[in-house]
């Protein structure tokens, strides 16, 4: 017994002396053999190891014998692993390794698009800015008149105006599906605002054209809107304002896999208009309430359901002098509904799925009336809704190239009712299959090759449009990318010309956009320029008969700087647009260049934060050249030859971050046109030519002061248990 | 009866003499690794450091000191690096670790502390953006830290340090900034680590900074 316990014990020593060890040196670089300095090469699973030095080296001595697995770590590169033999005899290896995927350092197609994400890092814009832009006034669609392609001085007509496109043209999507009534009732000469707050989205794009095969129905510009994840915690909101008051509650789940959110807003103007007067006489002042819900929940498949309702209803009503001196009076109410169902999620890690459903139904009771006043007004009602599926599927072929394929049906309806001149009603089925690659050659060099068919029922109409768009990175910072594609759209007052045309219908629109991109983008300075040509056929022509007769063109050249560095706490960004355009469609005798255009705009933004004060300051500056207006005393070969004045504005805008009790507060404080400059968007003839009044804002400025507060429910335990 | 009796004596001893062997093979391995900490100066004994803790880490996944070690270090990292891109990957190790070690260790003083700290490199990567959701959670987190061990001198040099360099608009305070670094200090002279390899960092960082703020 003793004997066995001794003889273990010497095998032990034995062991211990006889261990041999192995030296194990060489070099870790990268791909273009630049030391790595400071990698960690490791045997799996034991201590031994070291770290590399100036020039890449590293050494070490083990006792591990056989068959050990190498391992290098290094921050920003993958893993590499390696298997070795060790027998005591000096190992020299040279270790290469390659660097992980970087958002950074990879192309992307940014031919006519402009992003704003908190999650990507290449984006021009993040989200905050879309609130704090001081022109914009809270409006997404107002800070977006801030970039490079839109029209600045539309404040008489709804809509992006985009490179000579109308406001129809451009289109909005709320997680890929097509919203039909993005903006609020519009009235005649006073440009409405966007229905959604900023602050459901956490990514915009905002695409002046190019676009992926994804997006149809819109030939100019595609805003495509993503909503919010899951909040970070429980909370309540309430703002107080000079045009209205919002209550709002979120719940996020214990488990964090499910969040409830509701609001309520009520606006009303009245209070305003009684202090700040208004150029038309308000028979009855803008005013609106609506709710909404947000609901998310965490599923299966890496998965996220999504569901957003909005319901609102609002209304306006007022007199203005028309050109002869006649009053004409307009009243709407409106109701509007919008929701939206849609799920995204993995399915066996190479395929990702995305499938939604939105129904919309838009309500409208118009009145209007000339020197009667509102005693026998024409009255009609005006509805919309639309009915969409769509699914979409992504197969991911490797680290960045992937496929996509996507179906969708929209079905769309539209009703007129009026005691005087009948009812009418329209539908059509539209259906759209698209496909999709993004190719990536090269981390430098990605194309885009897509391809949308599509079908009208009503307009018994099919199109096939080919798009295509490439991108190449020359260095780390900087790159070109070219677009090219066609897009087709349905007409946007297929009813009205239906019932004037003896049930007419005109067939699609087309556009063709060419577009060259140059993006710089080094730490928090962003430089564009990008030119762009557009070609426009078979648009719908209103004169003596209904058709696709009309065509037109665009083309320009723009420019983007913004710079965050260069004067120490200011982030300032600068656009320019030059538009060469003509067009013939709708009512148009002759090709001209449209009412909606100005041939210079350009915009500059600056905002600074004063610590001190708390304070965030934001200045946006916007000029455009004059837009043609429509004289009825001109001869044809003259037609929209007049331009009004050039436009200008100045806005300002402060936002003071404080708290009351528990809640974080901002204060915001809203001053548009300073300067207290005339703005003129048109002018209105009265039918004899002689006597014209010109179109304005129905104030020459707008001031707006609010409060707006938000507090965590139960907030110091969540905020902990969100890190876990 | 004796025989099975020796066999079985002998396997406790075996099996208590490999749990030492490991165990102490273990405390070594981290009391080498802090020396290196201990000394380091430059970003690069940094990071030396923080791969001989990420190693320890890796064998022994029951640990939660390697894996404190290494956020520790990778926050000194980002505090000697200027490279932007660098700084945020430095931050999100870190935070992987303490995340880690907290999993270990579930409500532990130092890991809150170091826990704060890290959630204030993402405030420090993007005050804007970032301000707003880290603020409050490094503030809730210091808290918990403190609360967990108010002996634990860490805590209030770290509530020193951050109410000393916070503007006073946002909250900072320096007077009450350096009374709280004054107090960590006596902590220091009180303050007795569980081991030779638990945490005892901190005391010539707090002196450093005490006297830069009496100049």
């Amino acid at each position: 017994m003793k004997r066995q316990i001794l003889t273990l014990l010497l095998t032990g020593i034995s062991a211990m002396v006889l261990a041999q060890t192995t030296l194990v040196k060489g070099i870790v670089t990268d791909k273009s053999k630049q030391a790595l300095i400071g990698a960690n090469v490791f045997l799996q699973d034991t201590y031994d190891g070291a770290t590399t030095d100036a020039e890449g080296r590293f050494q070490f001595e083990t006792e591990e014998t056989g068959e050990q697995v190498l391992q290098v770590n290094y921050l920003g590169y993958d893993s590499l692993v390696q298997q070795l033999m060790l027998n005591g005899e000096a190992q020299d290896l040279n270790l290469v390794m390659r660097e992980s995927f970087n958002e950074l350092k990879v192309v992307v197609i940014s031919a006519g698009a402009f992003e704003a994400s908190d999650e990507k890092k290449t984006t021009v814009l993040k989200p905050l800015d879309i609130v704090t832009t001081a022109s914009a006034g809270g409006d997404t669609y107002g800070a977006l008149k801030t970039l490079p392609g839109a029209q600045v001085s539309s404040g008489d007509e709804t809509g992006l105006f985009v490179r000579g496109g109308s406001g129809t043209e451009a289109q909005t999507f709320i997680d890929g599906m097509l919203v039909r009534t993005p903006f609020s009732t519009s009235t005649p000469d006073f440009a409405a605002r966007g229905r959604f707050s900023p602050f459901l989205f956490k990514g915009t794009i905002f695409s002046t054209g190019g676009y992926s095969a994804q997006y149809g129905q819109a030939m100019s510009s595609a805003l495509v809107l993503e909503t919010q994840d899951l909040p970070d915690r429980s909370s309540g909101t309430f703002g107080l304002s000079s045009v209205g008051l919002n209550y709002g509650q979120q719940k996020l789940w214990k488990e964090k896999q499910r969040s409830l959110g509701v609001s309520i807003n009520y606006a009303n103007l009245a209070p305003y208009f009684w202090i700040v007067k208004q150029k038309p006489n308000f028979t009855k002042t803008p005013n609106g309430s609506n709710v909404d819900l947000i609901f998310r929940q965490k599923t299966k498949h890496n998965g996220m359901l999504k569901f957003y309702g909005y319901y609102s209803n609002g209304g306006v009503g007022f007199e203005t002098t028309a050109p002869d001196g006649g009053i004409f009076g307009f009243d709407v109410s409106n109701h509007n509904l919008y929701t939206n169902l849609n799920w995204k999620g993995l399915l066996r890690d190479k395929w990702k799925l995305a499938i939604g459903t939105s129904y919309s139904q838009d309500w409208n009771r118009i009145s209007s009336s000339y020197n009667v006043g509102f005693i026998n007004p024409d009255t009609f009602k005006v509805n919309n809704s639309l009915l969409q599926v769509r699914a979409v599927a992504t197969r991911f072929l490797g680290r960045l190239t992937s496929l996509r394929f996507g179906v969708e049906n929209l079905y769309f309806t539209d009703g007129f009712k009026s005691d005087r001149f009948g009812n009418s009603e329209l539908s059509d089925n539209y259906s759209a299959l698209f496909a999709e690659s993004d190719l990536y050659i090269t981390t430098r060099l990605v194309t885009r090759l897509g391809l949308r068919g599509e079908y009208s029922t009503l307009l018994e109409k099919a199109t096939i449009a080919p798009r295509v768009s490439l991108a190449y990175k020359f260095g780390d910072n900087d790159q070109v990318s070219f677009a090219w594609g066609h897009f087709y759209q349905k007409g946007d007052s297929l009813l009205r010309w239906q019932t004037q045309f003896n049930g007419q219908i005109p067939g699609f629109q087309r556009a063709e956009h060419y577009i060259l991109n140059y993006q710089y983008i080094k730490s928090d300075r962003t430089f564009r320029v990008e030119g762009f040509y557009k070609k426009y056929k078979d648009l719908i022509t209103t004169v003596d008969k209904l058709g696709n007769d009309g065509d037109g063109y665009a083309q320009g050249l723009e420019l983007f700087y913004r710079d965050k560095k260069s004067i120490p706490g200011f982030d300032v960004w600068l656009s320019y647009s030059w538009l060469d355009t003509k067009r013939r469609f709708q009512w148009y005798p002759e090709s001209a260049q449209p009412t909606f255009a100005a041939n210079h705009i350009a915009t500059l933004v600056a905002k600074k934060f004063f610590f001190k004060l708390r304070t965030n300051v934001g200045m946006s500056y916007s000029y455009s050249t004059g837009r043609p207006y429509f004289n009825p005393n001109r001869p044809l070969d003259e037609f929209l030859s007049d331009k009004t004045p050039a436009y200008q504005n100045l806005s300002l805008t402060l936002s003071h971050l404080t708290t009351i009790g528990k809640a974080f507060t901002v204060i915001v404080l809203n001053v548009s046109n300073i300067l207290n400059q005339e703005q003129i968007f048109s002018y209105r003839y009265s039918p004899d030519g002689t006597m014209r009044t010109a179109i304005t804002p129905a104030a020459r400025q707008f001031f707006f002061v609010g409060a707006f507060l938000s507090w965590g429910t139960d907030r110091r335990q969540e905020v902990i248990d969100n890190q876990n | 009866m004796k025989k099975a009796l020796s066999v079985l004596l002998l396997f406790v001893f075996a099996v208590s003499m490999q749990a030492q062997t490991t165990n102490s093979k273990f405390v070594k391995a981290m009391e080498k690794a802090l020396a290196v900490l201990d000394t380091a100066t430059t970003y690069e004994h940094w990071l030396d450091a923080s791969n001989n803790f990420e190693r320890i880490s890796l064998k022994e996944t029951k640990e939660w000191l390697p894996a404190y070690y290494v956020a520790l270090c990778q926050t000194m990292a980002f505090n000697l690096s200027k490279d932007a891109e660098k700084q945020e990957l430095f931050a999100k190790k870190a935070q992987e670790f303490v995340d880690k070690a907290d999993k270990l260790q579930p409500d532990n003083s130092e890991i809150y502390v170091l826990k704060s700290m890290v959630s204030g490199l993402f405030i420090r990567i993007n005050p804007m953006v970032n301000g707003q959701k880290y603020g409050p959670i490094a503030g809730m987190e210091l808290e918990k830290g403190m609360s967990l061990d108010p002996e634990n001198p860490r805590g209030y040099m770290q509530k020193g340090i951050s109410l000393f360099f916070t503007p006073e608009q946002w909250g900072g305070d320096k007077v009450k900034g350096k009374e709280l670094m004054e107090e960590a200090e006596k902590k220091f002279d009180t303050f007795k680590p569980a081991s030779t390899i638990h945490p005892a960092w901190g005391r010539e960082m707090n002196e450093a900074i005490l006297e830069m703020a009496n100049q």
